[in-house]
């Protein structure tokens, strides 16, 4: 964890030495330091299943371990005096953060231990309901007329959220977990030597299954520290008790010792250079805070980590050799599946402009607001635009693989029906902004409606019109390669199925016909596009 | 042909965002006059021409032409009224990537059913008559290039043509030299009257450089704030009548 806190210290380092303000950093790491202590998981308490472990945060181990209170109160004052930067701001900042350091570094020394959790009923709910409330409120407050309504609105939905969510058994829909938030509190005297003896006793039974599968044999313990790296009884879990191991930890420690490193590397460049501070600085290191306290968590959902890409290293070099040399022999079948793949993007993108040029006309500001039939057209049209763009190709794809089985008219039919809302919007903006000058001019001259579309907005659109659809043919092609995975036919099936035989060195083949496919198509439609507009 | 008197009664315009362009104007101008609008700009000329061709909606007041009362003209017979007038902008308002026999035989869309606009299917006259006014204004040379290979100059003759193809009766002129060369007025203002004069038609040209007004109109309306404060011949605008249009300062009159 260490490792962090330099990772941390270092940056502050470059970033003073390149004469970037240091007060943003100390406020970005006092700031986080408190989003931290109460959102982020700082460490995992285990239960019997691997479903009860539990990821309190600073806050949530405050009962336990009473000194994490001075991590907070050392944040605030950080950020307080920070603040006024200069050598004192330096010196704050510099303090909290060893503070920080050393009870963190002090905590993850304790040894093992048991808790019982507390979970604070209705947090979540209120939170969610909060949350609601601000986002009605917030976007309501930039028009002065929609205020009130706006804010009996958000407070209206935001207790609905919240009585809706809250239930008195404890068992609300979202957040399904009774009380998602919990504290740890220390257990009732005599409960240790009661779950070491609950553990003792279950013991003798464990160690006649573990020795027929020829597992080593359980020694009984005598303090909790005993039960480090296992799990606790069930009927304790069940109870409420958690096994404290302060050594694991979570995406929270990572954070904090990453934030103390830029309180201390800020802090003591400010000492030395305390010139370096900006006007902003209050802002800009929120967001920085911000930034940190939300990317982390992300890192951590999507189990982001640097070894398992160095241990899989090996197979991908693995991979390279069997597919190299390329089997020229598959150069016929790659050069029509190929095909097949531009041909699915072509008659995809074709269809989808065909209906997207009458469409885009209906979907058009300044030809439909003229009366309110026409309005409410628009706004259909628009409605449709925005829903079908929200369903991606691919998922269409799967819906349409199901309706008329595997191949290319799927992949087709998925591809036309996701374009033309793109198409659509696109063209219906390019018509938005034509020049109005040319349809005055007809419009004085006596032509009709339809005439003036024909004569003095087409010609304008026209050459834009092609431009998008191209761009749009562009896109069609990466996207067809990849529905062949879903099984709508093409160069992606091709890959699919030398993948799934092992046969790479024919995979290979495809994978630079594609690299030289998507070149050539996009080189040649900006070219072409250039041309147009 | 049919004589063309306009009658504007009181005629008002208050814009949405409560600018009041015209107030109460009451104008009659005569069949086949050459009439220039002068004053500064902003002072609702431009706003009194798009009334009479129903570009602009007037709030209140009357407009007739040859009888006709042209604020309650709707839909069909409103674009039947509309290919009377010729129309030329400030900003030519040509379709540019069509060539100038396109932009000039659109002029003729008035004439014809929608599905014949829509295919383009002119008939010969229509050709012969654009031919005829492109010829006149001396693009004859240019007759199938696209408009935005022109120069400016050029452009406004494309939509005097244009104009003229619509064989008007009436033909209204908003600042046509104000985005060109100082230098074209002359030639845009002698189309202009040359065709007032051989056919009679009336032409209404706002202008804001006063020497042109004077060297070609017969007639003045001067416009300040919205009213009309001068109506009649050219030799009737004294000096200082003029030093109030142009510095506004009419509330001495």
């Amino acid at each position: 964890m260490l490792i962090y806190t330099l990772v941390g210290a270092g940056l502050a380092l470059l970033l003073g030495l390149a004469n970037s303000s240091m007060r943003r950093l100390m406020i970005a790491g006092s700031v986080g330091l408190i989003i931290t202590f109460f959102t982020l998981p700082f460490g995992q308490v285990s239960g019997f299943l691997s479903r009860e472990t539990v990821r309190p945060t600073l806050f949530g181990f405050l009962p336990i371990y009473p000194l994490f209170s001075l991590i907070l109160v050392a944040a605030l004052l950080s950020l307080a005096i920070s603040l006024r930067g200069r050598r004192i701001g330096g010196t704050a900042s510099l303090t909290a953060g060893l503070t920080t350091l050393i009870l963190a570094l002090s905590w993850a020394e304790r040894p093992t231990s048991l808790a019982s959790l507390l979970p604070l009923y209705g947090l979540m709910e209120a939170v969610t309901g909060i949350a609601a409330t601000a986002i009605i409120v917030g976007i309501s407050w930039g028009i002065p007329r929609a205020r009130l309504p706006g804010l009996l609105i958000g407070i209206a939905l935001g207790t609905t959220i919240f009585f809706g969510l809250t239930s008195n058994s404890g068992q609300a829909i979202f957040p399904k977990t009774p009380g998602y938030y919990k504290l740890l509190t220390s257990t009732p005297s005599g409960t240790e030597t009661s779950i070491i003896e609950s553990y003792n006793s279950g013991l003798e039974e464990l160690n006649r299954q573990r020795r027929s599968i020829g597992l080593n044999l359980l020694e009984p313990i005598t303090t909790i520290t005993g039960l480090e790296g296992q799990r606790i009884p069930r009927e304790a879990a069940e109870a409420g008790f958690r096994l404290v191991e302060p050594n694991r930890t979570a995406y929270g420690t990572t954070v904090t010792f990453l934030l103390i490193g830029l309180m201390v590397g800020g802090g003591l460049m400010a000492i030395w250079r305390p010139r370096l501070q900006d006007r902003a600085d209050l802002s800009t290191g929120t967001l920085l805070a911000i930034i940190i306290c939300t990317l982390t968590p992300a890192f951590a959902a999507t189990n982001f980590s640097f070894n398992r890409l160095v241990e899989g290293w090996p197979f991908l070099l693995d991979f390279l050799d069997r597919a190299w040399p390329p089997n020229v022999g598959a150069l016929q079948e790659v050069a029509s599946q190929m095909l097949i793949t531009i041909e699915i993007a072509l008659v995809g993108t074709f269809l989808a402009a065909v209906f997207a040029v009458p469409l885009s006309f209906l979907a058009s500001r300044n030809l439909t607001f003229g009366n309110p039939l026409m309005r409410a057209v628009f706004g259909l049209t628009r409605g449709f635009f925005n829903l079908d763009r929200g369903i991606d190709t691919l998922i269409l794809a799967l819906v349409f693989v199901a309706a008329v089985g595997l191949g290319p008219f799927a992949g087709v039919l998925a591809m036309a029906i996701h374009s033309i809302a793109d198409l659509g919007k696109v063209y219906s903006e390019s018509i938005e902004n034509v020049d109005r000058g040319p349809i005055e001019a007809l419009e004085a001259v006596g032509a009709s409606g339809t005439n003036v579309v024909r004569w003095a907005i087409l010609p304008q659109v026209g050459p834009l019109f092609i431009a998008w659809t191209l761009y749009r043919f562009e896109i069609n092609f990466r996207v067809s390669i990849v529905l062949g995975l879903v099984g709508a036919g093409g160069i992606g099936f091709f890959i699919q199925e030398k993948m799934g035989t092992g046969t790479y060195n024919q995979m290979i083949v495809a994978i630079l016909a594609i690299i030289l496919v998507v070149n050539i198509i996009d080189f040649a439609s900006s070219w072409l596009r250039g041309r147009l507009v | 042909m049919l004589s063309f008197v306009i009658e504007v009664n009181n005629l008002s315009k208050t814009f949405p965002d409560g600018t009041e362009a015209l107030k109460n104007v009451t104008v009659t101008i005569p069949d086949g006059d050459f009439v220039a609008i002068i004053g500064l700009s902003g002072a609702g000329k431009s706003t009194f021409l798009r009334c009479l061709n129903r570009l602009v909606e007037p709030t209140q007041g009357e407009i007739r032409a040859h009888g006709t009362d042209v604020i309650s003209l709707r839909g069909r017979a409103l674009q039947r009224y509309r290919r009377t007038i010729g129309f030329i902008f400030q900003q030519f308002n040509l379709v540019t990537r069509l060539s100038v026999i396109e932009n000039v035989l659109s002029g003729r869309l008035g004439y014809h059913a929608t599905w014949r606009g829509v295919l383009g299917l002119y008939t010969e006259r229509d050709v012969e008559l654009a031919r005829h006014y492109i010829d006149r204004v001396g693009l004859n040379e240019k007759e199938q290039t696209r408009v935005d290979q022109l120069s400016g100059g050029q452009q406004q003759r494309v939509a005097i043509a244009r104009a003229m193809t619509q064989e008007p009766q009436l033909i209204l002129a908003d600042e046509p030299m104000a985005s060109l060369d100082p230098r074209l007025s002359d030639v845009i203002l002698g189309l202009l009257k040359d065709y007032n004069e051989e056919h009679g038609v009336t032409v209404l040209v706002n202008i804001h450089v006063l020497e042109l007004a004077k060297r070609y109109a017969k007639r003045i309306l001067a416009f300040n704030k919205g009213e009309l404060v001068f109506d009649g011949p050219v030799e009737a605008l004294s000096d200082t009548l003029e030093g109030e249009i142009y510095t506004g300062s009419l509330e001495a009159l």
